[in-house]
């Protein structure tokens, strides 16, 4: 009977069907059991550092996971750690994870939360991508591991005794809590088909403002590029030339409240002026960097900045900026900071997690990161410390007519205390938080 | 006719089934509920919080801006719900009888499986300063740079409003649809409907007093979780919304993530005040209706034919082009930018097309893709199961579930889900849940089945409930066991409608994003997630083949579920 025959074959496909799917999940559910067992054994031995030969630490780090925090706003970014994930998957056999982070204020407060539940040895974040206020909360909480990052062999390379840039935080002692990972400066940059004088100094961005009013805006605090253009704004408003005013003295000391009211007060003043000139006359701000960068594409704005001089020509080649765009670093100074890699605490997997940043600070991995097609993060490496094969690594043939020309940066500021940031955030957020 | 049959463990596992149904649903939602209140009254034993108290309420009522917020959320969710509820009552008013109601049909199913994040995505690449909608208008106004408008991210959220009710819009109308697609109803209303059109009533009259009043009590539920839904998610007001300050969800979520613990007081105590909206906007919803109902009732009997019809039907036409072409626009640039170059403005075309964005989003979404499948294939898995043997069991027992069961299949959608999540999260970390891969994936795999199963439920529990009894009382009689009947009768004749249920499941999956986000603790990453990560970022162009992918994927299991019953059929016929 046809009919019957019909029916059967339905029902074998059927059940073909709900078989493999059960097969499936039996089978996934076994491999997530396994996976814990195994992971449960590896707790077991929680090595101390300090006496570890850096051999016995590849034969430790190899074959484990590596849960990697990262800001993932870039898609340049992700690339990047894309392919550390495979170099060190084929050197150590090490699985990279790349936890995409929108904020890196959330892994810290996470890091929070599992030391105050307890949990010492199994944390979920094993490196993370950090510096500035972060880090001071993070180290202030005592949340990293202490004295590792300057027993990685390749930390030798940036001149640890001559460079204090791989030892300070936002003036913060890093204590090998940190490996240093990049160099960022806030480079600015413009449209070169829309206008030919962009402003130099703070002043001229002010009178530039009124000639072009709705056409500049920062992310909004507290983004770290938006903060950022805080406080170069901040400090230039203290700077008499190359005098260091009282005022300015007291941005590289941690914030009082006596203090925060008299210092901040010329920048709340400076952006009442100026906020009515901006996007939209200040009443939105881009809420990221790279939105501001969009916004830039879009020539809904003409001027912008990044912590990234390299982000930019590398926006040109993706298309996402146009051909006309120039960069360039304000006259009256240019803020500086490194940023760096650390690892929690509790992590289980420790010397996986220093062998990856090991191979962050390797002259292949940061001549790759310096390459403007790949990422264009500025090396931490010092040059002299590298020999001729190292050295040519980092060459690039041509230079983009979009990248920040060489010797661009006249001067550089450091960054304030990292206590002024929340100071920053806190008086923003009364001040323009909620305005409509 | 009742059939006698044996009970075996077939049997038993149907009885059981409704059950377990309740359970899933139930159980979650509502210890979620409960963990969000003891941390709202203070109680946070990790971070030493262990007195309780209002001062998580008293830091929210101090919070800068919280008039602001909670306003947005209510007129957001309130205007946008009821836009969409007016709009879809007059398309089919208009083309209630004609072809035209069809084609419209399928033109905004699409949209529905879309998740809201594209939607938004793409509203904001239409009506920003530098969006088409300008790009066409700039040579008519001699617009060399982007004029400088408060689009989107206005401060009145109008964007959020014309975001939510384009994207209801289409889900509002196949619901509609559906219920009318039921036979009984249909002979009902399609005879009401000729009725009034023979004694002389205009069409959209006739719609209104003939076929509106028994639709309606049938469409309520519908609206209502658009309206609990519109009031308290979180993608669209991110993408679309303003910042100074965003809505209470938004806001909510912004303080459950803050590195200052503490924080979370105030976030518990935001997320009752959520609920509190919701729930009062529920409220607000069924007196308005009440009140209406009371006021206008006369309006049905007072024999009235006409109500400016021709002018009505003309406007309803316009709209309805204005609608579809906004829809087309949508969909063209979003399809655009995902294989632009540079894009000038005020071109109207890019400069030149590039397959780069495809590949360097390939490139790094392998883990992202795998996970949204996965994920989304157990999870429908075990919804449609569930729904099977409920369904099943509704024949088994003879009679229909309970009203209330009816009810919680909806309360994942009537319940702010941010306010559960974040007590679901708070009950992981207090019952000391080990922190891997696995488990994480695990439970975002059984949350979304939270919100798969109400959507597969209601997709397969129609044609269910159609199919003719006859065939399984007979083979009953012959001797069959259920068991039998249920896979060698039932299950085969329904393949179709199942697989479609499973496709819907599908998408719904795909278009998790809190859910994934809250239980997966960040390190579940799939194709919505990192949409969402992206939506605010840098390339309108990746973002765009993220919306794209997302699009391909719920259209490949529909296509699917359209394709193979063809091919069993085709094939055995």
């Amino acid at each position: 009977m046809t009919s019957r025959n019909k029916l059967s074959v339905y029902q074998r496909r059927f059940a073909f069907c709900l078989l493999s799917l059960v097969i499936a999940t039996a089978s996934i559910f076994a491999k997530a059991t396994q996976h814990v067992q195994t992971e449960q054994a590896e707790h077991q031995i929680q090595p101390r550092l300090e006496t570890k030969q850096w051999s016995d630490i590849i034969t430790k780090g190899k074959n484990q996971e590596v849960y990697f925090y990262a800001w993932a706003g870039d898609a340049q970014i992700n690339q990047y750690i894309q392919w550390v994930a495979d170099q060190v998957k084929a050197k150590y056999a090490i699985d990279l994870h790349h936890v995409k982070v929108s904020n890196t204020s959330d892994v810290v407060a996470r890091v929070l939360a599992e030391k105050s539940a307890n949990n010492h040895k199994r944390g979920s974040v094993d490196l993370v991508w950090i510096n500035g206020d972060n880090f001071a909360s993070m180290s202030k909480n005592g949340l990293l591991l202490k004295q590792w990052a300057n027993t990685l062999p390749n930390f030798m390379l940036t001149d640890p005794q001559n460079n204090p840039a791989v030892h300070f935080d936002f003036s913060v002692p890093v204590n090998g809590m940190e490996a240093p990972w990049g160099l960022a400066s806030l480079t600015f940059y413009y449209d070169s088909l829309a206008m030919d004088n962009p402003p130099y100094t703070l002043k001229e961005l002010e009178t530039w403002l009124s000639q072009h009013p709705g056409r500049f805006s920062y992310p909004k605090p507290p983004d770290y590029l938006g903060v950022s253009f805080l406080k170069y704004a901040l400090v230039m408003l203290h700077s008499q030339g190359n005098t260091i005013t009282k005022e300015r003295a007291l941005l590289n000391q941690p914030v009082t409240e006596q203090n925060a009211q008299q210092v901040l007060k010329p920048m709340w003043e400076f952006l009442d002026r100026i906020h009515p000139l901006l996007w939209r006359k200040g009443t939105y701000f881009p809420p990221s960097s790279v939105y501001m960068r969009r916004l830039i594409g879009d020539t809904e704005l003409n001027l912008g900045f990044s912590f990234s001089a390299p982000e930019i020509p590398a926006a040109v080649d993706r298309y996402d900026l146009p051909k006309s765009i120039r960069s360039y670093a304000m006259q009256d100074g240019t803020l500086s900071n490194v940023h760096f890699v650390a690892i929690p605490y509790n992590t289980a997997h420790s010397e996986a997690a220093m062998l990856v940043a090991n191979f962050l600070l390797s002259p292949a991995a940061q001549a790759r990161k310096q390459k403007a097609k790949i990422w264009g993060d500025k090396t931490v490496l010092i040059q002299s410390m590298l020999n001729k094969e190292e050295q040519a690594l980092f060459e690039e043939p041509t230079k983009h007519p979009s990248a920040l020309p060489v010797g661009s940066i006249k001067r550089i500021i450091s960054e304030p205390h990292p206590s002024w940031v929340d100071a920053i955030n806190k008086g923003w957020i009364t001040r323009y938080g909620s305005q409509q | 006719m009742i059939v006698k049959y044996k009970k075996d463990w077939f049997t038993h596992i149907i009885a059981l089934s409704p059950k377990l149904l309740i359970a899933i649903l139930i159980i979650p939602i509502m210890s979620g509920l409960a963990s969000v209140l003891l941390p709202a009254f203070g109680w946070i034993p990790a971070i030493n919080q262990t007195t309780l108290g209002l001062g998580g309420f008293d830091a929210l009522l101090q919070t800068a801006g919280i008039g602001k917020m909670v306003e947005l959320s209510i007129t957001t969710g309130f205007i946008s719900t009821l836009l969409a509820f007016i709009i879809m009552s007059l398309i089919l008013a208009r083309f209630f009888n004609s072809q035209w109601l069809q084609i419209i049909e399928r033109l905004l199913s699409p949209i529905l499986v879309i998740p809201h994040i594209v939607a938004a995505v793409a509203i904001g690449f239409l009506i920003a300063p530098s969006g088409i909608i300008t790009r066409l208008l700039a040579p008519l106004m001699d617009w060399g740079l982007p004029p400088q408008g408060n689009l989107p991210n206005d401060p009145y959220g109008i964007s959020i409003i014309l975001g939510f009710t384009l994207k209801e819009l289409p889900f509002l109308l196949l619901m509609a649809l559906g219920i009318l697609a039921q036979p009984e109803l249909n002979k009902k209303v399609r005879g009401y409907y000729k009725v009034a059109l023979s004694l002389g009533y205009y069409p959209i009259t006739a719609f209104f007093k003939a076929v509106f009043p028994v639709l309606y009590p049938l469409l309520r539920l519908p609206i209502l979780a658009v309206l609990a839904y519109a009031s308290a998610s979180v993608e669209i007001p991110m993408v679309l919304g303003p910042n100074t300050p965003s809505t209470l969800s938004v806001m909510i979520m912004q303080w459950f993530n803050d590195v200052d613990l503490s924080l979370r007081i105030k976030a518990s105590a935001g997320a009752l005040l959520q609920l509190g909206i919701t729930g009062g906007l529920i409220g607000l919803w069924l007196l308005g209706e009440k009140i209406i109902s009371l006021v206008f009732a006369n309006l049905l009997s007072n024999g009235k034919r006409d109500y400016a019809n021709k002018l009505l039907s003309k406007f309803i036409t316009n709209l309805t082009i204005i609608i579809l072409i906004l829809l087309v626009l949508i969909l063209c640039v979003l399809l655009l930018y995902s294989i632009a170059g540079y894009w000038q403005f005020p071109q109207i075309f890019p400069d030149e097309f590039t397959l780069f964005h495809y590949r360097s989003a390939i490139a790094q979404m392998n883990n992202s893709l795998f996970y949204t499948v996965f994920i989304a294939l157990i999870s429908t898995f075990i919804a449609s199961i569930i729904t099977l043997f409920s369904l099943e069991y509704e024949q088994l027992a003879q009679k229909p579930l309970s009203r209330w069961t009816h009810l919680i299949i909806y309360l994942p959608l009537l319940i702010p889900s941010i306010a559960f999540l974040f007590g679901i999260v708070w009950l992981q970390q207090l019952l000391g849940m080990p922190n891997t891969h696995s488990v994480s994936i695990s439970n975002v795999i059984f949350v979304h089945i939270l919100f798969v199963l109400p959507y597969v439920f209601l997709s397969i529990a129609s044609s269910y409930r159609r199919l003719d009894k006859r065939f399984a009382q007979v083979a009953l009689t012959l001797g069959a066991t259920p068991a039998t009947v249920f896979f060698k009768i039932k299950l085969p004749q329904l393949f179709a409608p199942i697989l479609i249920g499973i496709a819907l499941g599908l998408a719904i999956s795909f278009s998790q994003y809190l859910p994934t986000l809250l239980i997966g603790g960040g390190r579940v990453n799939t194709i919505t997630t990192d949409a969402v990560a992206m939506a605010n970022g840098a390339s309108k162009r990746l973002s765009s083949v993220y919306a794209m992918i997302q699009m391909i994927l719920p259209l490949i299991g529909f296509t699917l579920a359209w394709i193979l019953p063809k091919f069993f059929y085709k094939k055995h016929a």
